[in-house]
């Protein structure tokens, strides 16, 4: 197992050998192993360091790419920094600090609120940084934030799904329109499939991954871009494209082969060039296509064309679905990350590389502070996208999510009408123990089944009858929980969370991102006074 | 948005509870879900547990004589049977982006000539180009093993 694998590590990565004692592997994913490794320094002292064994399949300008955020961003204002790399053909290995860091799911309910208030404080100190220089992480998630509890240290780490804003500053995110734009079909790139086996590990508490190799994000994804990547000096200049795409849990995965579109003859391909996608780990062939004149009807396939088909039914909007509107291309949009951490405006398919892009961090940055409220982690638990949507309607309400979702130019559908929670009284039920719903430990007649039977939206059902009298409250959670430390004198600040939290995460989960806050917005937020920045 | 003009065509009823998400420019193919029901919060899972960890027991002290029970009674389906386990993550399916194809083993790949040949290329300038820009702060460790000099990454 293990053993093996450092063995094998050493074998690929020979520069390795001598400077590295590699001790155990920390971290496992789809795309990279993390491995805890000692080395000698020339100051004298002997350091721990992560070894981040990428796969080597990733293309190397995706390497360049995450490399190059790690120098430009990381090494401060807790952005993981890069202290070397290693290469050997297709092997590279990434060498980091180690930070010691915490189980998120161990530390959830013993946190203090001053502790909570300090985390998202770092959080996006992180997240002001990365999105200063025009990168979206695109999976912020707690086992991406390494979190010294003991030592107050924090680090953002993995940036193996990242994307750059149209302005970016790291060089090798820059990208061109978007794929996917509405519209024209000028610019459509056919995609080769991926195929891409999706797992979502779960996080053994023991197991967590240093430089999370994105535990259950499943493939990456990006937008269209060319790189010009300058080969230092005057070589030959690739230029690279990046198309989006990633299929998603439980999804068909729908990735178009086809090219151009058959039924039209006056269609024109130029220039083919290999097109990667810096995040959904496939190489494209794009095809520009010059002219298309009107389709003269016939059924469009399954597999779907270069271009849209703009014929028109009526099922917009309605519960139907013909062979008209099923014939169309499927919407290609980035949807890297992971489920119950993306954002509406993800979950619907809507293209990216606008300037607003960094918002989608933002959200994931709400749903951590959603967790560190409610005591729940994973908060959201969907497979799939629709499934995380229906999830985010029953918190933020269906009526608000469709309204946001027309802003940014999608029709969403609903056949639930659910209202928006009150997120403080939705927290604080979360939080606190229920009497009416705790079954005791050793029950065991209790059939769970029936337990989803009971209504749960009425808040006479769970709410403890006691809420606002702390001490009963108290003694329910004592009673309930004797693993849980609580003391009536001591609540760690959970009996007096401020206003100001649930109005600030009210603002991180704010449906539309074109008016979601920012993280330098959040630094300022009252939530923060005499936090010093 | 624009307006969708009508069609004739095969339709389909989605049925409740759905949900059905389509661009607004009606060029895209709508995609949708139909869930048996529609996800409620539940306060009733124990804490750390998610609110929708519904339909599914949640980890408890009972869980080991739970899946015991199942492995009795559930005779219909064996698709849970552990030994076959072993032998299927040694597969390792993918994508690989230097060569633009899926693979269904990772190790066979990675010895393709196609793969070796990317491997060996200098694609991978772009990467030893920042490399090339870190300082070395390494001192080898004097090791009994068989001392390799300090190569200089990839030069």
């Amino acid at each position: 197992g293990i053993k093996k694998d450092i063995e094998k590590l050493y074998e690929a990565v020979p520069q390795l050998v001598n400077v590295f004692k590699i001790k155990e592997k920390i971290g496992e994913g789809t795309f990279s192993s993390v491995y805890l490794a000692t080395a000698q320094l020339q100051t004298g002292y002997e350091e721990k360091m992560a070894l981040k064994h990428l796969i080597p399949t990733s293309h190397p300008l995706r390497i360049a790419a995450e490399l190059q955020c790690l120098t430009v961003a990381g090494g401060q204002d807790n952005v993981m920094g890069v202290k070397y790399c290693f290469r050997k053909n297709d092997h590279v290995v990434i060498v980091m600090p180690y930070l010691e860091h915490e189980s998120f799911l161990d530390i959830l309910n013993s946190l203090s609120f001053e502790e909570v208030r300090e985390y998202m404080f770092n959080l996006f100190k992180a997240l002001r940084r990365i999105h200063h220089f025009g990168i979206v992480h695109r999976d912020v998630k707690p086992s991406n934030f390494l979190y010294n509890r003991r030592l107050k240290e924090y680090a953002l780490v993995d940036f193996g799904l990242a994307q750059g804003t149209p302005d970016t500053k790291i060089e090798l995110l820059k990208t061109t329109q978007s794929e996917g734009q509405q519209g024209s079909c000028l610019q459509n790139n056919p995609i080769v499939a991926l195929g891409n086996e999706v797992s979502v590990s779960v996080t053994a508490p023991k197991q967590i991954a240093q430089q999370s190799a994105s535990k259950a994000s499943d493939k990456r994804s990006s937008s269209l871009s060319k790189i010009q990547s300058k080969q230092g000096r005057g070589g030959k200049e690739d230029s690279v494209h990046h198309s989006v795409q990633r299929s998603v849990f439980g999804e068909r995965n729908f990735n178009v082969s086809s090219s151009t579109y058959q039924e039209n003859s006056s269609t024109k391909l130029i220039k083919q060039s290999k097109m990667i996608d810096v995040s959904s780990r496939k190489l494209v062939t794009k095809k520009k296509i010059i002219s298309t004149k009107t389709v003269s009807s016939g059924v469009a396939r399954k597999a779907a064309s270069g271009c849209p088909s703009n014929l028109a039914c009526d099922c917009y909007a309605t519960d139907r679905v013909c062979s008209i509107c099923l014939s169309r291309r499927q919407q290609v949009a980035p949807r890297a990350g992971t489920p119950g951490f993306r954002a509406p405006e993800v979950l619907t398919k809507c293209p990216t590389q606008t300037p607003g892009t960094a918002s989608i961090d933002m959200w994931s940055a709400g749903i951590v502070f959603l967790s560190l409220l409610s005591g729940r982690y994973p908060f959201y638990k969907a497979s799939d996208d629709l499934t995380a949507l229906a999830q985010i309607m029953t918190v933020r309400g269906s009526r608000e999510t469709i309204q946001a979702a027309k802003t940014f130019g999608k029709s969403v559908l609903c056949t639930q009408d659910v209202p928006a929670q009150n997120l403080r009284t939705l927290c604080e039920k979360l939080r606190g123990t229920n009497s009416s719903c705790t079954r005791s430990k050793d029950d065991t007649h209790t059939d769970s089944v029936n337990d989803l039977d009971l209504p749960v939206e009425t808040d006479k059902q769970c709410a403890p009858k006691t809420l606002g009298k702390e001490i009963q409250h108290i003694q329910s959670c004592q009673e309930s929980d004797g693993a849980l430390e609580v003391k009536a004198t001591d609540m760690k600040g959970w009996d007096q969370v401020p206003d100001d939290a649930y109005d600030l995460l009210d603002k991180l989960l704010d449906l539309n991102p074109a008016t979601r806050i920012t993280a330098k917005e959040a630094l300022l937020h009252p939530f923060f006074k005499d936090m010093r920045l | 948005g624009k307006r969708c003009t009508a069609q004739k065509s095969r339709t389909g009823r989605l049925k409740n509870p759905f949900l059905k998400v389509e661009d607004r420019s009606c060029h895209y193919r709508p995609f949708y879900l139909q869930l048996p029901s529609f996800p409620v919060l539940n306060y009733c899972v124990p804490k750390p547990y998610s609110p929708f960890e519904a339909d599914k027991k949640h980890p408890s002290g009972q869980k080991q004589t739970q899946s015991k029970q199942r492995n009795k009674t559930n005779s219909e389906k064996d698709c849970g049977t552990p030994v076959q386990l072993p032998q299927r993550d040694k597969k390792k399916r993918g994508y690989c982006e230097c060569c633009g194809k899926k693979y269904e083993d990772l190790q066979t790949h990675l010895e393709s000539e196609q793969h070796r040949n990317f491997a060996q290329s200098t694609q991978y300038q772009v990467v030893d180009d920042i490399i090339s820009k870190f300082a070395y702060e390494f001192v080898e460790y004097k090791d009994d093993t068989k001392k390799i000099k300090r190569t200089k990454c990839s030069t």
